[in-house]
């Protein structure tokens, strides 16, 4: 009896127990914040916001692993320069990157894939922002809230404006009514599987959502935020791609008149890229700390600068730009071109090319891999502002606003008064435009939407197939189909990645 | 007087004819049998043997003694003198029908089990030279795949249990049972049998977690009264296994180089160009970079154990050393293991268990660079000085280095240091009480605790991204976890009927702390974190994990003919939406034992086993890590200093388990005592298949959790061991497994795709999961050596294509095997023991991913390149067939296509050992039981046409990997050994 009732007691005192192990079943993860929780407090939106500024320079996770050749920016800067005039190959290479030298991309490359994949994650951000402050009700909306809100139409526009230079044919290179543009996302919850928009279409939603923007943001928190200024820059060089000119010229107008930028001075400016979050040239740039300095295998420095240890060092600022810069030794943008020597005073070349580094992305703190890469500058402005100009036929206005650079880029000696003989008003506006924003990531663009071919009739490993004894310094190639790209080869757009086909079958790819 | 000499001679006379026979019963391994029965034939006189074995018996001379024990075969003994001791031998009997069968919760013996189960026990294991128990069943249990993931010291196999039946990335290993509770760590020198689980009828009651198959190890304990010592020693010498992959040497690679040199309108080599640039003695440098950074390396391993039983008291205590030294430059393990199990015995109904297994471990490992860099490192490049010290190498270093990585990893190894260390500790308290003769309860509950600690340090005086800064970065892991499991246990028997059973609730809770810091700018000749200057970064999270189940089964037997086992169980878990969490995992299995059917037993002799078994239960998984089904933000990325959260997770608030219902038929059978014989025949389907479904990137994410779709995993395995040969002094065992298993997708409403470093698998329905689609490769164009590929067009002809984005993918292999199995045999002679044991597979793909590198057509012409198969050759001119390109015509040629995916098929002899127990008479005199030595083999040979390292290919889905992709791994080992086993 004793036994059984010592039985019983247990059982019952077991059953409580499991009853009483109240054990917490909904585990969230104590690193991450759910979706849901986002839009209880302000500063869930506001992180949110941050990421989609993270993101331009995380290396993210892609294909179950993270890759250090995989950042937002690395691929944006590679991936238009390198297939330039500005930029010459100094070596053959497995990495994707040299696809785009050599013009023979694959929908499969991994650098490609990767920046569509994090354009869309930053996208996501934004709508899933947008959303929580538009449609949840459970945001006041004031002043800051305003701010954010627009700084993600901002991001948005900048993102879907990026990807339409990459993927789509430009606006004045093609149909714009009928080429197929980016797929648009407005909001964070639309089905998976959505068509291409045209080129208009996608163009139209750039200039509305940078429109929103501007007149949304009226609090900036810093030039590494976006702001009413940055909106009114991107909408100046969207109007320019689509060689809408009086507003291009009339956003640029704005831009300068804001009274909030200056240009560096031939004095300041070879200091210029190392401290740009300072100056007051900058109008919008992506900060970068110690934390996201990506060394040699990651950095947007280390390919095309090196201390020996400090980066790869393979590609190099071509002869065709150099013979643009040659006849002005004085120019100060010639600081940005490090010439490597031998110790006998010879140009040092590494297989068979010269090599000359560029230092635009470097030695912010010091350190050779690291910048803060700007993405609008005062200078650009000026630039816009001229082409709009020159193809209005206005050359004194034109002249004027190409001068305003030269005079702080210690050319004040050789301004133009007019147009030399054998050159348009154009070709002034453009060279000028490829001497000051060279290496960031405008120059392809630039040729094309101007019908201009891309001519890279200097020896480099664009040339497929070539070996060092091959290059003869004496005589310039020929021959050879890498030299010369036609504007309106379709070879020039990047293929729409595979995986993205693959799963979405509404999606057209490029020819 | 004469009375009393008479009286006196008479009783004298009397005691040797009537007189106490003595003796000791000894097993056939010399350990004393207490409890044996000896009896006086004839008659119904009779003593049992003591806890030391030892008998005493009235007998006289000319009377026979019977020695009777359980599971032994009998012995008879005539008495012929009264004036000496009788020890006797006994020997255990063949049939093994009674041998118990530890199943996890509950003991049966061999003839009740209805289910698909091996058993392995310390002999069958005593090939353990390492601590890791996928080496031990390599090839010895049907159904059972390992993999040797890698040849790094200290690194386990990968073990599968009839296919796949998941295709979520997280742990897929089977669930491991140590001394009856879930989890728990063992050395396998204290491993007494292992028990593998395979059907549901068995792994059943083991409800949600058994969905990839049960392990259960149970540890040694003390047995005889004496102490009895047992004492090993392992010393093995161990070489790299490179497989086929073998790096050219100077001269190989120098003829290599001329063909970048090949002329494109002559198609002769432009010599003057070529030796222009890469001067004649190239040819004769020669620095073996493989060969050298793999040396051969020592492994030791130590054991001691003793145990011991008294009336009230058993123990086990064992103590383990582990040292392994790797092949690969500063790379070793070593491990201490330490178990204590003892048992207390209070009264005839309360016993206590204490059992403790402490393990400490530390071991250094590599940085995968270096490991890459040595085997890419061009043969013409010496990485020392002539003065014998290693060179600096750098961008910037005056001087020829060839190699395209201007480093070099000597130098980069010896001013390095990738350490790690380990300490863990399990205790299980186990309470059994007998209630009634019926009816009893047990309480079996673990502690467990490990910590983790990993240190990576590069120092700035290396070339590379750290020069001038240094590297520094240590993580620290710590796990808790507890475990209660409360059953009653019910037995009894009335008549023919005999029903037992067990029904109880289990606990189970884990808690993880993760930490981790990182920095650069340290000093020269410091490495700990206090002194990093620079880029200083943290993280760290910790989570909870719990467990709750209640559980429940019942045995019924009639006449040990009919049996039937059913169990269910119900199981919580917090890795599924609160709403959503919970589930039930039913099972029944019955078997027949027709050999036991009077029918059979009149008519049948050669068949003395006869058994037919049928299974069906559900198991499930709950392991996909915790919150999977939410949408989440990450929050560790920042923005100038400013907390940033990024999109991280897309919502799945439906997300639930998958479950598997397992079918299992299974006959065993034994002839004439000397063949066994099994086969089973299987079904699982596995219904809401978590995956990760590929989104289009346009979404932002890559992929979602999601239940969509089934597979199926059906086979066959076949199991037979044959006694070829028994006489006295020779025996020869025979013993061939093999099991074929076709998986099966289904239920998939759109394919979709999965990849890793651009190698894709596609899964949709009527095909086997870690199916690759890729781009199909066609070889080389005969007119141009240009690469050709398949064109699928839009009215479904076919056409060759050297544009790499014109072709289409398609399915061209699969990463699983048709069939695997293994074979092992041994023969004994007196004391000598010859035993070998082979593996096999055929039928699996595998992606050589280290060709895309190593096998490059030119693409990096200052990498070193693989020594090519004899059948390959590559493109000179127009009207060559070729295998390989022409490097002035190979665009895209290394992209991903079928030209790197290859036949993962082998058969490789595992291990051969030839073993020598020394006469009892010399071990006696050594005052041993038992001395045994053993010389042994491992990993003798392979059999494969995988142009690679190794084609056994990691099976986990991870961050790094992909089932059936092979890139570089630490190559396996070629292992000889010696080892002595002494009992005393």
């Amino acid at each position: 009896m004793k036994v059984k009732y010592t039985i019983q007691v247990l059982f019952v005192l077991f059953a409580v127990g499991i009853l009483s192990s109240c054990s917490k079943w909904d585990v969230s993860p104590r690193d991450q914040i759910s979706t849901e929780s986002l839009s209880e407090t302000k500063d869930g939106i506001v992180n949110v916001t941050n990421g989609v500024y993270a993101l331009f320079k995380d290396q993210v996770e892609f294909n179950g692993f993270i890759d250090d050749n995989n950042s937002y920016l690395r691929q944006y800067f590679q991936m238009s320069d390198f297939a330039s005039d500005d930029i010459v190959c100094g070596q053959v290479t497995t990495d994707p990157l040299y696809y785009s030298f050599t013009y023979t991309h694959s929908p499969d490359q991994a650098n490609s894939r990767f920046f569509w994949y994090v354009s869309y994650k930053m996208i996501n951000g934004t709508n899933t922002v947008i959303d929580i402050i538009e449609n949840s009700g459970k945001i006041e909306r004031d002043n800051m809230v305003n701010q954010i809100l627009g700084e993600n139409y901002f991001l948005r526009a900048f993102s879907e404006f990026s990807l339409l230079k990459f993927y789509a044919k430009l606006p004045t290179a093609g149909n714009p009514d009928s080429d197929p543009g980016i797929i648009l996302r407005t909001t964070a919850n639309e089905p998976a599987k959505k068509a291409r928009a045209t080129v208009t279409e996608s163009y139209n939603q750039v200039i509305a959502d940078a429109t929103m923007a501007a007149s949304l943001m009226n609090q900036s928190r810093g030039k590494e935020f976006a702001s009413k200024e940055a909106a009114w820059a991107l909408l100046s060089r969207a109007y320019l791609y689509l060689e809408d000119n009086n507003k291009a010229i009339a956003y640029a107008d704005s831009v300068i008149n804001s009274g909030r930028f200056t240009l560096e001075s031939a004095s300041s400016f070879p200091s210029y890229f190392p401290n740009a979050l300072a100056s007051d040239e900058t109008i919008f740039l992506i900060a970068y700390t110690q934390q996201d300095n990506r060394g040699k295998f990651g950095s947007i420095a280390s390919m095309i600068y090196s201390d020996g240890n400090s980066g790869w060092g393979e590609e190099f600022a071509s002869e065709s730009i150099r013979a643009d810069m040659d006849d002005h030794l004085e120019d100060i943008r010639w600081k940005y071109i490090d010439t490597l020597h031998k110790d006998d005073g010879s140009i040092m070349t590494k297989n068979g090319i010269q090599v000359f580094y560029i230092t635009k992305f470097s030695f912010q703190d010091g350190d050779p891999n690291l910048s803060s890469p700007v993405m609008f500058r005062l200078s650009e402005m000026y630039l816009n502002r001229a082409e709009g100009y020159a193809k209005n036929g206005d050359e004194t206005k034109a002249l004027a606003d190409v001068n305003e650079i030269r005079k702080n880029r210690g050319l004040e000696g050789s301004l133009y008064n007019s147009v030399p003989a054998g050159e348009t008003l154009l070709d002034v506006v453009l060279k000028e435009r490829r001497l000051e924003l060279a290496f960031e990531g405008h120059r392809t663009f630039d040729l094309i939407r101007n019908h201009k071919n891309i001519v890279r009739k200097y020896w480099g490993y664009h040339i497929k197939g070539i070996q060092s004894p091959d290059i003869d310094p004496d005589n310039p190639p020929t021959g050879y189909p890498e030299l010369v790209i036609n504007w309106n080869d379709p070879i020039i757009n990047y293929f729409i990645p595979a995986d993205e086909i693959l799963a979405n079958d509404l999606c057209v790819q490029n020819p | 007087m004469r009375k009393i000499l008479l009286l006196v001679g008479f009783v004298l006379l009397m005691i040797p004819v009537f007189s106490q026979v003595k003796g000791v019963v000894f097993d056939e391994n010399g350990n004393t049998l207490p409890g044996v029965n000896v009896v006086l034939k004839g008659t119904t006189n009779g003593v049992v043997t003591d806890l030391d074995g030892k008998y005493s018996i009235n007998a006289s001379k000319g009377d026979v003694l019977v020695f009777q024990y359980m599971g032994y075969v009998s012995q008879e003994l005539t008495i012929e003198s009264l004036s000496k001791n009788y020890d006797i031998f006994m020997e255990q009997d063949v049939m093994k029908m009674d041998e118990v069968v530890v199943m996890g919760y509950s003991n049966k013996t061999k003839t009740e089990v209805a289910s698909a189960v091996a058993v392995l026990d310390s002999k069958e294991l005593l090939d353990a030279n390492s601590d890791d128990v996928g080496s031990m069943l390599q090839g010895k249990v049907a159904g059972v795949q390992v993999v040797s993931e890698s040849g790094a010291p200290g690194s386990g196999s990968q073990i599968r249990i009839r296919g796949v039946s998941t295709i979520k990335p997280g742990n897929e290993e089977p669930l491991y049972v140590v001394d009856g509770i879930i989890g728990g760590s063992f050395d396998p020198n204290d491993v007494e049998t292992l028990t593998v689980l395979k059907d549901a009828g068995a792994t059943g009651v083991y409800g949600a977690r058994a969905n990839k198959g049960v392990i259960i190890v149970t540890t040694k304990t003390g047995k005889s009264g004496k102490t009895q010592f047992n004492f090993k020693a392992s010393v093995g010498m161990k070489t790299a296994d490179h497989g086929n992959l073998k790096m050219m040497s100077g001269s190989e690679f120098y003829d290599w180089s001329s063909e970048l040199y090949r002329d494109p309108q002559t198609h002769e080599i432009d010599k003057i160009k070529f030796y222009k640039f890469y001067p004649k003695e190239l040819a004769s440098q020669n620095y073996d970079w493989v060969g050298n950074a793999f040396q051969p390396a020592l492994t030791q391993q130590y054991n001691l154990s003793a145990a011991g039983r008294s009336d009230k008291f058993s123990y086990y205590a064992s103590g383990t050393y582990f040292n392994d030294k790797g092949t690969f430059r500063n790379t070793g393990y070593e491990k201490v293991n330490f178990r204590l199990n003892t048992k207390y015995q209070f009264n005839k109904w309360i016993s206590l268990k204490n059992n403790v297994n402490a393990y400490a471990s530390k071991g250094t490992s590599y940085d995968y660079m270096d490991m890459y860099y040595t085997y890419l490192a061009l043969p013409w490049d010496d990485p020392y000085n002539e003065d014998g010290t290693i060179k600096y190498i750098d961008g910037n270093t005056p001087g020829k280095w060839w190699s395209r990585d201007k480093i070099n990893p000597y130098h980069t190894i010896e001013n390095s240091d990738h350490n790690y260390k380990s300490f863990g500790i399990d205790y299980d308290l186990v309470l059994d009480v007998s209630i009634t003769k019926w009816l009893s309860f047990s309480s079996s509950n673990r502690l467990s605790f490990s910590t983790d600690k990993s240190h990576d340090f590069v120092s700035p005086i290396t070339a590379g991204p750290f020069h001038g800064k240094g590297f520094i970065n240590e993580r620290q892991n710590n796990w808790w976890g507890a475990l209660s499991s409360n059953m009653f246990h019910l037995n009894f028997d009335f008549g023919k009927h005999s029903i037992s059973g067990l029904a109880g609730f289990e606990l189970n809770g884990g808690s993880n702390d993760y930490m981790w810091v990182e920095g650069k700018g340290l000093p020269e000749g410091f490495d700990v974190p206090s002194v990093a200057s620079s880029e200083i970064k943290i993280g760290g999270t910790s989570t909870l994990e719990y467990f709750n189940s209640l559980i429940s089964q019942v045995n019924y037997d009639y006449d040990k003919r009919y049996f039937l086992t059913a169990s269910f169980r119900v199981d919580k878990t917090s890795n599924f939406p609160p709403d959503n969490n919970t589930a039930m995992f039913p099972s029944i299995a019955a078997s027949w034992m027709v050999s036991n059917e009077n029918f059979f037993k009149d008519n049948v002799s050669f068949m003395s086993m006869l058994k037919v078994r049928a299974s069906y239960g559900v198991t499930g998984d709950p392991e996909i890590g915790a919150s999977r089904y939410m949408g989440l933000f990450s929050l560790s990325s920042q923005y100038n200093n400013n907390s940033a959260a990024i999109p991280y997770q897309l919502a799945n608030y439906n997300l639930t388990w998958e479950r598997t219902n397992m079918i299992n038929f299974g006959l065993d059978m034994n002839f004439f005592n000397r063949v066994d014989f099994s086969v089973d025949v299987y079904n699982n389907v596995t219904k809401d298949l978590i995956v990760l479904v590929a989104q289009p990137l346009s979404q932002g994410f890559e992929h979602r959790w999601e239940n969509a779709g089934e597979v199926t995993n059906k086979g066959v395995e076949l199991n037979l061991n044959v006694i070829a040969v028994k006489t006295r002094s020779v025996e020869w065992n025979i013993g061939v497994n093999f099991s074929k298993n076709s998986n099966i997708l289904s239920g998939i409403e759109n394919p979709f795709f999965s990849s890793v470093g651009g190698v894709s698998q596609i899964y949709r329905n009527d095909a086997s999961i870690y199916t690759f689609i890729l781009p199909k490769w066609l070889g080389v164009d005969e007119q141009t050596g240009a690469p050709l590929w398949e064109k699928i067009n839009d009215d479904g002809t076919r056409e060759p294509t050297s544009m790499y984005k014109d072709a289409t993918p398609q399915e061209v292999g699969k990463a699983l095997p048709d069939f695997v199995g293994g074979a092992s045999t041994s023969v004994s002679w007196k004391g000598l023991t010859l035993f070998a044991t082979m593996a096999y597979q055929y039928g699996n793909d595998i992606y050589n991913y280290s060709r895309v590198a190593m096998d490059n057509d030119g693409h990096e012409p200052f990498i070193n390149a693989l020594v090519p198969k004899s059948d390959w050759s590559r493109w000179e001119r127009p009207g060559d067939v070729a295998t390989h390109p022409s490097m002035q015509n190979a665009d895209l040629s290394t992209e991903t296509s079928s030209r790197y995916l290859e036949d993962g098929s082998f058969i490789k002899i595992r291990n051969i050992s030839l073993s020598y127990a020394l006469p009892k008479k010399w071990s006696a005199g050594m005052k041993m039981h038992d001395v045994i030595l053993t010389l042994r083999a491992e990993n003798v040979y392979t059999w494969t046409n995988y142009w690679g390292q190794d084609p056994e290919v990691t099976l986990a889905k991870g961050d790094w990997s992909m089932p059936g992709v092979s890139d570089f791994k630490y190559p396996n080992n070629r292992q000889i050994v010696f080892n002595i086993n002494l009992k005393f």
